[in-house]
Order: C-alpha cells, then sequence, then structure tokens
C-alpha cells in the first residue's frame, strides 16, 4: 500500500514512529494518514513543502541566528510536512505525568526559596543548590501571586529505543517554540488539508486563551488586569514568537525602555502618560530583568522591577528564581522531590544522569566520554554539550579538563538513540530523531497543550533538534484510534 | 492608549512607505520626460536627488552622474537611505517592532513587499516601468489593507499623520523640480505650453484625470500649481493633507484647546490655515520655490513638535 512513497525508506535502528520494522509494518495508527500521504505522492508532497515554507516567510516566522541583525541571516525555521503523531492513550498518561512533575517542581521551589524542608532533611544537599547559576538568594522568602514559580513551563521529552517516554529537560525560564508548535498547524491546514482526512486531532488553538487566562489570574489585585509582553526586541531570536503571542493575546508587546518603575509600581510609557501594568509575561532572563537587582549592565531590562515585584504590585511569569529547578543536575533529583514532596512515584521517568560533581559519577564519566553525552548544567539550546560517540579525540580532551577543572558545572547521560519520524532531507523520505516539548500552563488551574513542539534534526544522522543547531520542527498531531 | 514607541513606529512606517511610493513616482515619470532630452546626459535626473536633499553624497559616490546611477541611486542603492529599497526596509524593521499592533494582513503586506525587494526576486526582471508600478501598487495595498483591517484608534491616527505629512512634503517637491525644470522651456518657446510635459508632471504626482475633472481649459502652468497646492478635495493636494493633518491632530489631543495654546497646537492651526487662504497668484508673485521652501521647512517643525510632544517621554 505505501509502496510508492515509502519504497526506499529505511528505519534505523532506533524507534521509528511510522513503521515497526520496515516500509510493510506500518504502525497501527499511521494507516489512515500513510494512505493519504500516498494519495498525494512524493512529488506533490515536495510541491508543497515549498508552498509552505513560502507561507511561512509571508507570515514571518523567521529568527534571526545571532545577535548582528546583518542582511541575510534571517531565516525561517526549517519546517517538515510529515506529522508526527501520539496516539490518545499515550498522550493521557504525558499529559498526567507533566501535571505531577510541575505541581512537585513548583513545591520545590517555594520550598528552598521559604522553610527549605527539602535540604534540613537531606534529600538535596544545600551545597548543590546554593551553587547553581540558577539559585536566586534575592526570592529568599518570597512567595509569589497564588504560591506559582512557573506560570509557563515547556519540558523536553524523548522516546528511547523501546518507543518509551522520558523526560530529558525541563525548561523552566523562557521556554520558548510555542508559536511554532502553533504555526506549524496553521500551515498543515493551509497546504496539506487532505492529510487530515478521516480522522481527528486535537485541536491546539486555544494556547493563547489558556496563557492569556494564566496571567490574567496572577493579578490577584484587579479584575481588569493590564498584561503587556516584554521582550529583548526585534534581534532576539525569538522575536517572532513574542510579536505572535501579544498578537493572538490583543496585549501589548514592550520593550525595557517602554515601562518605568515608580514608588513601588510599574508604568508603562504611552501617547497619554504613564500607565500601570499588572502582569508581565516576560521573555527576558532573570539575568538581564533588572539591572538595580541583577546584573547590572543589563540594558534589556527594567530598574527596579524586582523590588516592584516583591511588593506584590506586579506579577512577573515566570517568577525570577525558577532557573534553579531548571539546572540540569538539579534535573536528577525530580524523582525524588516527587516522592518528597507528592508521596507519588514518577509518572513520566528521567534518563539516568550522571552527576560529575559525585566523584564515583565523575570518575565514570571521565573513563566513558566517548560513550555518553555531557552537558553543562546551566546552558540550553544545545550549547556547551558534548556528543562523545560522534566527537574527535580532542574535543573529548577538551570537555575531560573541562569537567575536572569545574565538575559542579557538567552532568553526562548515556548516547540515546531518539527515536525517528520520517522526514524530507533533499527531497526524499529519511528517518530523522525528533524530540517533543509540550506546554504547560499553570494558573489557578493547569493545563496541556496536546500534542507540543515536534523538533527534528533534519541533518542527515545529526541527534541534535535545537533550531539553533540546524534542526526543524514538524506538527504534533494526538489522535484517537 | 498606545506606546510611545509604537506611535513613534506607525508614524514612520508610513512616512517610509508613502516616501517609497513617492520616489517610484519621480523616477516612473522622470524617465519618460527623459526620452525626450539628449541622450546619456543626467541632468533631468539630477534635480530629482537635490529633492531629497541627496546631492552631496550622490556626487561623492558617482562622479560620473550617468542616468542609471541616479536611477540606481534611487531604487536600489542600500547605501542611500532615501532610495526605495532603503524605504521599504527600514518600514518593515519598525513594522517588526510592533506586529502586536498591527494587524496579521497589514504586516504580511509589508513583509512580502520587503522579500520581493530582494536581490535575485522576479521584480527585478522586469522593465523598469514595471518595477516602479509594481512597487506603488504594493505601498497602495498597504495603504489599503490599513484602512479596512485597522481600528480608527490612535494607532490608526499615527499612520495617517505620518502618511499625511510625507505626502505634503513629497507633492511639494514634486512641483518644485519640475516647476523649476519646465519653466525655462516655457520662455524659450515664446510662452507655448509643452503640454506633454505638464502632463507628466500631473501624472507622477497621480493627479491628472482629477486636474483634467476640475480644470477644463488648457494645461497652465499656474493651474496646475494651484491644483498640486491648494485644491481642497483632491487627496494628494499640500492643502488637502494640512487639512488632514490638523484634524488628526485635534483628534489625536482631545484636551480642549486653552488660551494659551502649545506650540503644536499653533503650529497646525497656521499651517492649515495659511494654505487655506492664499492665492496661487500670490504665491507666484512672492515666489514659487520661496514658498515650497518654507512650506517644507515648516513640515520639519511640525515633525519635530509631534516627536517632541508623542516620541519622547
Amino acid at each position: 500500500m505505501v509502496k510508492n512513497m515509502f519504497s526506499s525508506y529505511q528505519p534505523k535502528n532506533s524507534f521509528d514512529e511510522y513503521f515497526k520494522d520496515n516500509v510493510n509494518s506500518a504502525r497501527e495508527i499511521l494507516i489512515p494518514l500513510l494512505s493519504s500521504l500516498d494519495n498525494m505522492g512524493l512529488e506533490e508532497l515536495n510541491r508543497n513543502h515549498s508552498a509552505a515554507k513560502k507561507l511561512l516567510l509571508r507570515h514571518g516566522a523567521t529568527f534571526r541566528l545571532n545577535d548582528t541583525g546583518l542582511k541575510g541571516t534571517e531565516r525561517i525555521l526549517p519546517f517538515d510536512p510529515l506529522p508526527r503523531i501520539i496516539s490518545k492513550d499515550d498522550w493521557v498518561t504525558l499529559e498526567k505525568g507533566l501535571k505531577q512533575r510541575l505541581e512537585a517542581i513548583d513545591l520545590f521551589l517555594d520550598d528552598i526559596y521559604n522553610s527549605q524542608k527539602i535540604i534540613n532533611d537531606g534529600i538535596i544537599p544545600r551545597e548543590l543548590i546554593e551553587s547553581s547559576e540558577g539559585w536566586r538568594p534575592q526570592m529568599i522568602g518570597f512567595k509569589p501571586p497564588l504560591n506559582k514559580w512557573c506560570q509557563i513551563s515547556g519540558l523536553d521529552l524523548i522516546r528511547d529505543r523501546n518507543g518509551d517516554w522520558h523526560v530529558l529537560e525541563d525548561n523552566l525560564r523562557c521556554p520558548s517554540g510555542v508559536a511554532y508548535f502553533l504555526e506549524n498547524r496553521l500551515v498543515m491546514k493551509n497546504i496539506f488539508p487532505n492529510l487530515f482526512s478521516g480522522r481527528i486531532v486535537k485541536p491546539i488553538d486555544e494556547y493563547p486563551s489558556y496563557l492569556l487566562k494564566t496571567l490574567q489570574e496572577l493579578a490577584v489585585w484587579t479584575d481588569t488586569p493590564k498584561i503587556v509582553l516584554l521582550t529583548p526586541g526585534i534581534f532576539n531570536s525569538a522575536y517572532f514568537e513574542h510579536s505572535y503571542l501579544a498578537q493572538e493575546m490583543g496585549i501589548q508587546l514592550v520593550q525595557g525602555h517602554d515601562l518605568v518603575c515608580n514608588d513601588d509600581y510599574v508604568y508603562l510609557k504611552t501617547t497619554s502618560g504613564l500607565k500601570r501594568v499588572d502582569v508581565i509575561y516576560r521573555r527576558i532572563d532573570d539575568d538581564f530583568l533588572d539591572p538595580l537587582n541583577f546584573r547590572k549592565d543589563s540594558c534589556l531590562g527594567v530598574s527596579g522591577l524586582l523590588d516592584v515585584f516583591k511588593a506584590g504590585h506586579v506579577a512577573l511569569a515566570n517568577a525570577p528564581g525558577t532557573g534553579i529547578a531548571d539546572d540540569k543536575m538539579i534535573y536528577s533529583f525530580v524523582p525524588k522531590m516527587i516522592k518528597y514532596y507528592l508521596n507519588e512515584e514518577i509518572i513520566i521517568k528521567n534518563v539516568e544522569t550522571y552527576i560529575c560533581h559525585y566523584q564515583k559519577d565523575r570518575e565514570y564519566v571521565l573513563e566513558n566520554l566517548s560513550k555518553l553525552v555531557v552537558k553543562s548544567v546551566a546552558e540550553a539550546g544545545g550549547y556547551g554539550m558534548l556528543i562523545g560517540p560522534h566527537s574527535t579525540t580532542n574535543e573529548i580532551d577538551e570537555f575531560s579538563n573541562k569537567i575536572k577543572k569545574n565538575p559542579r558545572n557538567f552532568i553526562a547521560q548515556p548516547t540515546l538513540e531518539l527515536s525517528t519520524v520520517p522526514s524530507l532531507c533533499d527531497g526524499e523520505l529519511y528517518p530523522c530523531h525528533v524530540d517533543l516539548r509540550p506546554y504547560i500552563l499553570r494558573g489557578k488551574d493547569s493545563w496541556v497543550s496536546p500534542g507540543g513542539l515536534t523538533r527534528v534534526a533534519l541533518k542527515k544522522g545529526s541527534l541534535v533538534v535545537n533550531s539553533s543547531q540546524g534542526g526543524g520542527c514538524k506538527d504534533t498531531w494526538v489522535v484517537g484510534k | 492608549m498606545l506606546l510611545s514607541r509604537v506611535a513613534e513606529s506607525l508614524y514612520w512606517i508610513n512616512r517610509y512607505l508613502e516616501r517609497a511610493e513617492n520616489i517610484s513616482r519621480f523616477v516612473e515619470v522622470s524617465e519618460a520626460m527623459s526620452l525626450d532630452c539628449p541622450p546619456g546626459s543626467a541632468e533631468p535626473w539630477l534635480p530629482l536627488i537635490d529633492a531629497s536633499s541627496d546631492r552631496e553624497s550622490f556626487d561623492k559616490r558617482f562622479p560620473e552622474k550617468k542616468p542609471d546611477d541616479v536611477i540606481n541611486f534611487l531604487i536600489r542603492d542600500r547605501l542611500n537611505p532615501n532610495s526605495i529599497i532603503s524605504c521599504i526596509q527600514m518600514a518593515r524593521e519598525n513594522a517588526r517592532q510592533i506586529r502586536d499592533v498591527m494587524t496579521t494582513e497589514m504586516w504580511e503586506q509589508i513583509n512580502i513587499l520587503y522579500w520581493n525587494m530582494q536581490e535575485g526576486e522576479a521584480i527585478w526582471n522586469k522593465p523598469r516601468q514595471e518595477q516602479l508600478s509594481e512597487i506603488r501598487r504594493e505601498c497602495q495595498l498597504f495603504y489599503g489593507i490599513t484602512d479596512a483591517t485597522l481600528s480608527k484608534d490612535l494607532a490608526w491616527r499615527f499612520s495617517i499623520l505620518g502618511r499625511l505629512i510625507e505626502r505634503a512634503d513629497k507633492t511639494s517637491r514634486i512641483l518644485d523640480v519640475k516647476y523649476y525644470l519646465l519653466l525655462p522651456s516655457l520662455d524659450e518657446l515664446g510662452g507655448v505650453l509643452d503640454e506633454l510635459q505638464w502632463i507628466a508632471l500631473l501624472r507622477s504626482a497621480g493627479a491628472y484625470q482629477m486636474f483634467r475633472k476640475a480644470v477644463q481649459n488648457s494645461i497652465k502652468p499656474n493651474s496646475v500649481a494651484r491644483f498640486l497646492l491648494l485644491d481642497p478635495i483632491f487627496p494628494r493636494s499640500v492643502r488637502y493633507c494640512l487639512d488632514g493633518i490638523s484634524n488628526t491632530l485635534r483628534m489625536i489631543d482631545t484636551s480642549p484647546s486653552t488660551e494659551n495654546p502649545s506650540e503644536l497646537e499653533c503650529m497646525r492651526g497656521l499651517l492649515q490655515a495659511k494654505w487655506s487662504y492664499i492665492r496661487i497668484e500670490d504665491i507666484i508673485n512672492h515666489g514659487l520655490h520661496e514658498a515650497i521652501d518654507s512650506l517644507q521647512m515648516d513640515l520639519n517643525k511640525l515633525n519635530d513638535l509631534i516627536q517632541e510632544k508623542y516620541f519622547i517621554n
């Protein structure tokens, strides 16, 4: 049935989400899609793929790779037209697991910035907390609105060789990508309506509404809050997303110099004078948020913003200080947090992680660098990592020195064979590795986006899905049987 | 309520697009007119550069002053901040910063215009007249989309303000440049009007048909100048634009005028009155060029006062 289009497609050793062993053993849930694809044929798929790229360009779904703003560096995030499919059964479990994880993380944040029970009970050593780059002593003793710290998070999930799901990373600061998640669906509906035929894909359009509701709920002092989205500006690689979300929610997109703090309140500078702001969805990292309280050299933030926040006169989403739980070493303690705070077993497992800070782990890591993936605990975007099996001896030596010099800064994980989904590479179908970033919103209630952003390593053989490293994305469908 | 920065961006997006559109009008018509001049001479072109006060930078970079140099300088030269391509790029940069305020359709129009103007795009393979009219139409499409999709709020008003100020400026410049070029030939020919040239001038201001409807007599310099400067209902005339500017500013500042009006209020009122209650004969007797020069200074001053009141705070 799928002979034509997939005739030369060869699944790799990893878990292929379309086929069990080879193209003759399609997974049941894929059958309607494969039949629509076959009706279309490779040629039309490629043709429509170009149309999709043009549409994304017209929409302005572009990012700039570096911060120089030079002409020609602006490009669209590579988009792959073959959707990734997740069964509703899988999804129900994942949704539960994500809510569980975020619940525990929020309790953890509240705890370490207040009573520090988890430290005093000996579950997590104090030195690991206080040595983290994400630790913000400025937040000690603080309770954010609704007692929630992470209003918006995006966790990275992967499937291993057996198809089992794991959490790879917790992104709790300013996770990006959600605009591409929404935009991809729009493009699929516009350009590939036939592929949807005969099935109901869980809609995702309500994300902006839930996000707005989540932000509104933070302003516990008013029913008509003034909400803004704070962006570093057009040179930021996620600027498209900032403007997209502001537009979708009908809130104002502002930059640091549009805001000013005065007498414990924060105001917008408008053509009719200063106007009070209640909630700021900030897409600027803690460090740059407030030059008075964090990095002095920041020209992106607003002086005194943290003081207004602590006085309870503005809400910030996410609260400063969540980066501690984003630390890739603290990540390894999340199963213990879930046990400690919720007395539950973890639903979506972590990936096995070696903590270089511990001597025993470190020795193992140093001896097995060529097999492992080493990550710097505070970096994001695929920067500062070593993929052992794909590295030269020089690169391995270099990392070995880095680890010895600052062991707290590194963790290591086995090299995972990420699951694959067929994708277009140079006009042909090829099994490309994927991960999944679902978005979790937490106001008075929790809400998880159905599916999430599937990032795909479009370079043949590459394991890195980050857009900063040449990765792309595809639409993700949660479907029933 | 509108952010000062956003108001400024809207104002400039519209000024830049109006500027790009007017340059394309300039060049479109000048190219047709130049066919009547000795081949290879840049003389009929140079006033176009004088009109945007870029003569010095042009002379430095293109000492040979070939007609093609002028055209490239005005259309595709990225180093000339007043070239069409630079204006479109600046408009799009500003639009990118305020995408939350513009409608999606406005953004897409300006964005696609920008991408279609990149090197290697199809537009550059067309005949030049086609390129220019395409640019003009794309800019006009943006105004149309703005009118049809944007709520008539402050954002809309600052857009209109930018558009009208630029338009008043450019219409007067078109007239200034061409009047200066055309008048000598008028004398030489002993008062016989080269009608084709005046028609070309009207066309470059997009005014030909409306002029014909309004003025049934043969085309005379004075009646052309009167139409472009003082016509009360032609949307590109200086007077029409000044009426619009004044009304728009009154809508933006809703607090009633006091006995002690601000400098901006005085300026908008006086400008509107000055160009509503003057006869073309008086302008010409005192010097058309001088009148246009003083208009342009007034518009610059108006721009500074708007800047001071609404964009800086």
